[in-house]
């Protein structure tokens, strides 16, 4: 026990063919701190955990730990040099119980089987030693939730007692008091085992709860390290992205007039429902609550991808009732689905057959034969109104970052003729920077300003009060509250809170209804 | 995507600025032509027959029936899907349309045949895209189930054959048999539909991500009966080029291990097995690659064995090919 353990990444330089990543990156953490690691989208900032990681190689540099190099290892032997990795996309198991999953590939054997039992003790020991107590070893990791995942994966990363451990975006799809939970984890681990932690977020009011220094990379370079203490919210927004303002977009109270185009009365979704409310075209619903209140089930059944149990839905006054989404796009109801990976992205495909792809053989798109310079035009208008970067038709869609993909994701709805009468968007901005979140907001704005209608499903507070001028709070799939002209976040939070807990000793009247902008209650 | 070219789905544009456009990459895509050249070149120095227009024609004949499985095939494979029991769909039509010449008529048994393969396909396609059970384990087990029909139905080999359907198989217009006709048609069809119509997109969509080309709203299920269908439609096809050309239909050998050519020749077209990208381009030179390596071998008088055994490492050399290339990406 000398000097404390040191991490440090020294000019470390990548290129891909001809595009430089990463211009020379230093870098440097020790045992016991946090450092919050920030950058755009497309600054570099996978390219440098990969390198640091071992996933890739990078030119020139050197990564040390305790001045012995990594470069050069692969992923297991960087591991073994006691840094670990987790990823932002989860990288355990379904179908495996969580000790099982914190064991993957390091189990403990007797007599040449695994020990489950000892196993079980070791995990359960592990996660109490991060102060979670609430999660059973012995159940299959699919009944967890995704903060719970998330928590899996560090006592995972923990087993091999690591001396650093980086995390990409452990929060991106974590709710405010899953995330809560998560930061007390890390910093248990912190402070119990002086282990120096390298935390990339987009959300920049973790920083000041969760790390000691900030890092900026932009452009491949280090703009500036300093103490979390000397730096505001504004600052570092202002280094990540400089063109971004968040003043925010002028909100006008919402004027209702005409008559309705989307209403809900008593419907019902798998556990969600009933829910009953009504929208003016133009208007903007926001859908808060925590992970597994039932937002995305909702938006689902909206949508057409899942069945309406019950309960009435009109659009434009006439009652439908979704069986796929194709139906519900005829009607001009449309959903930009959360987990872009996995539900919206076509990796493999060019940017302008991503955006096209759900217009091909149907209106406004021709229907028998394609029209390649339409389809370009199509794309390049997409292109200009939300600033998709790089402006290339033919760049795949993996290559995008991920808030120019999403940008192509909301164009698909936004292309001339595409007639949507009510956009549903479910967790819009997830893993999108502060740039290209922006550009998105603005582009809802003008959507809106043309009358469409518009539902967003997100675990972000600020984003809904940002967006919506009424929010609907659900809670295990209850329609909590119904708030019209959201600004404070606090209470959506509380209200959301509450009808988790509220569902365990009473029922949801429980739910105060203390402020004056409390609009109708469910 | 809107080239035309050999690498739709699968690499970017020349523009592309972050793609490794190196020479790596243009040598994997320049593999398979430079694999067929150069077996051409070798057969034509131990053999020089090979190299004649002829020699070519043959092949072309040789190859048709495999190739017009091979196209709705592979397009199948692009979404995703498989099908396993193209062999005994093909001796189940040749069957069909053995035994209908004498009740039917020549355009009466065409029809039927072409009927009874379309069905199987979309019996195939029900099971798979409606109640969304493996495509394996499906056409695995129609691949049994048919074979057993078709023998069934034809206990004994059926031959004999009307002179006027058998023009089919040895006839020429405008100096290229039929059969190399029909495949050309084939092809031509399957480039185009893929590279001008929408649904082409949509079917690669079907691979690359299924539960994204559901939720932006494509036909999911239709499209995937619409494929077994159509390829069950082209197995019919192929039934009756392959039967006018040996002018009879074996129930039991008819069309034995069909389906591994065809997978062979699709997969040698880059075609990976979960789908979601391949050219219908790639796919002929795949299927051409196979026919002038069996062609050529005969030719030199190499026993079968032999030539069984350098089709299997050819297809092998190719996918090792694919994975160096996804590793480096």
């Amino acid at each position: 026990m000398t000097t404390p353990a040191r991490l440090e990444v020294k000019d470390l330089r990548k290129s891909y063919g001809s595009v430089v990543v990463l211009k020379g990156v230093d870098l440097a953490v020790e045992a016991g701190q946090v450092l919050a690691f920030l950058g755009a989208n497309g600054a570099g900032k996978s390219t440098l955990l990969n390198c640091v990681s071992g996933a890739q190689d990078a030119d020139t540099g050197d990564i040390l730990v305790q001045n012995a190099s990594l470069r050069g290892l692969n992923p297991r032997q960087v591991q073994d040099q006691g840094v670990a990795i987790i990823y932002q996309h989860f990288q355990v198991f379904e179908g495996l119980s969580v000790a099982e999953n914190i064991f993957l590939g390091h189990e403990i054997r007797r007599g040449g089987r695994v020990d489950r039992r000892a196993q079980n003790r070791q995990a359960r020991a592990l996660l109490e030693r991060l102060g979670v107590d609430d999660i059973d070893p012995r159940s299959d990791l699919g009944s967890l939730g995704v903060g719970e995942r998330k928590v899996v994966e560090i006592a995972r990363a923990l087993r091999l007692k690591p001396k650093f451990l980086i995390l990409d975006e452990p929060t991106a799809s974590l709710s405010d008091k899953e995330a809560k939970a998560l930061h007390e984890v890390i910093r248990q681990a912190v402070a119990r085992d002086g282990i120096g932690v390298i935390y990339v977020t987009h959300f920049l009011d973790e920083i000041h709860k969760i790390a000691d220094q900030v890092t900026i990379l932009r452009d491949g370079r280090i703009l500036w390290t300093r103490p979390v203490a000397e730096v505001s919210i504004a600052d570092m927004t202002d280094a990540i992205s400089p063109d971004a303002l968040m003043t925010g977009l002028d909100k006008t109270p919402f004027q209702a007039d005409g008559p309705e185009v989307v209403w809900m009365d008593d419907l019902t979704t798998g556990f969600v429902g009933p829910i009953s409310v009504a929208l003016h075209p133009g208007e903007v619903l926001g859908i808060y609550g925590l992970m597994g209140a039932g937002r995305t089930e909702l938006l689902e059944c909206l949508s057409g991808a899942a069945a309406q149990s019950g309960g009435t839905l009109k659009i434009d006054g006439t009652t439908r009732k979704f069986r796929s989404p194709r139906e519900a796009q005829e009607q001009g109801v449309a959903l930009v689905a959360s987990d872009r990976k996995e539900q919206s992205l076509f990796a493999s495909f060019s940017a302008v057959e991503n955006l096209l792809v759900p217009h091909m053989g149907r209106s406004p798109m021709p229907r028998m034969l394609r029209n390649f310079n339409r389809e370009s035009l199509a794309f390049e208008r997409a292109a200009r109104r939300l600033n998709i970067q790089p402006p290339n038709p033919r760049l795949q869609g993996q290559r995008f970052s991920g808030g120019n993909a999403q940008k192509i994701m909301v164009s698909r709805w936004l292309i001339d003729g595409a007639g949507v009468k009510l956009l549903l968007l479910d967790e819009p901005t997830q893993g999108v920077d502060i740039g290209a979140r922006h550009e998105l907001y603005e582009a809802l704005a003008e959507v809106k300003r043309k009358g469409t209608t518009i539902i967003v499903a997100s675990s972000d507070a600020t984003e809904i009060c940002l967006l919506a001028d009424k929010v609907m709070v659900l809670g295990r799939g209850q329609q909590v509250a119904l708030i019209d002209n959201p600004h404070d976040e606090e209470l959506l939070i509380e209200l959301a809170h509450r009808a988790e807990h509220g569902a365990e000793h009473g029922t949801q009247q429980d739910v105060p209804v203390g402020e004056t902008e409390m609009g109708a209650m469910q | 995507m809107t080239d035309t070219g050999l690498t739709r789905g699968t690499t970017g544009a020349p523009l592309d600025p972050k793609a490794e456009k190196d020479w790596f990459e243009l040598a994997v895509a320049a593999a398979l032509p430079m694999a067929i050249a150069l077996l051409a070149l070798f057969f034509y120095i131990k053999a020089p027959v090979f190299m004649t227009v002829n020699n070519w024609i043959a092949i072309s004949v040789q190859v048709s029936a495999l190739m017009t499985i091979s196209i709705p095939f592979a397009l199948l494979l692009m979404a995703g899907k498989i099908d396993l029991s193209v062999g005994s769909t093909l001796a189940l039509c040749g069957v069909v349309a053995g035994l209908s010449f004498e009740p039917l008529g020549i355009t009466g048994a065409v029809l039927l045949t072409l009927a009874v393969g379309t069905v199987v396909g979309m019996i195939n396609g029900v099971f798979v895209s409606s109640l969304g059970m493996s495509p394996i384990i499906v056409t695995l087990g129609t691949l049994t189930l048919i074979r057993g029909l078709a023998q069934w139905l034809a206990p004994n080999p059926i031959f004999g054959f009307p002179e006027e359907f058998l023009v089919i198989g040895y006839e020429r217009v405008l100096g290229l048999p039929i059969l190399t006709w029909i495949m050309l048609a084939v092809i031509g069809l399957g480039v185009g539909v893929m590279a001008l119509l929408p649904i082409g997109p949509q079917i690669v969509a079907l691979g690359v991500n299924k539960r994204a080309a559901f939720l932006v709203g494509l036909r999911v299920k239709a499209i995937g009966i619409g494929l077994y269908a159509a390829t069950g439609f082209f197995v019919a096809v192929a039934a009756l080029m392959s039967i006018s050309r040996i002018n009879s239909a074996p129930a039991g050998t008819l069309g034995i291990g069909v389906e591994l050519s065809v997978l062979t020749a699709v997969l040698l077209g880059g075609i990976p097995f979960t789908g979601g990208k391949g050219s219908v381009l790639r796919v002929v030179l795949g299927v051409w690659l196979l026919g002038m390596l069996s062609n050529g071998l005969i030719l030199m008088n190499v026993p079968t064995e032999l030539s069984l055994m350098t089709t299997g490492l050819v297809l092998i050399v190719a996918a090792a090919l694919d994975v160096l290339r996804a590793r480096r990406s």
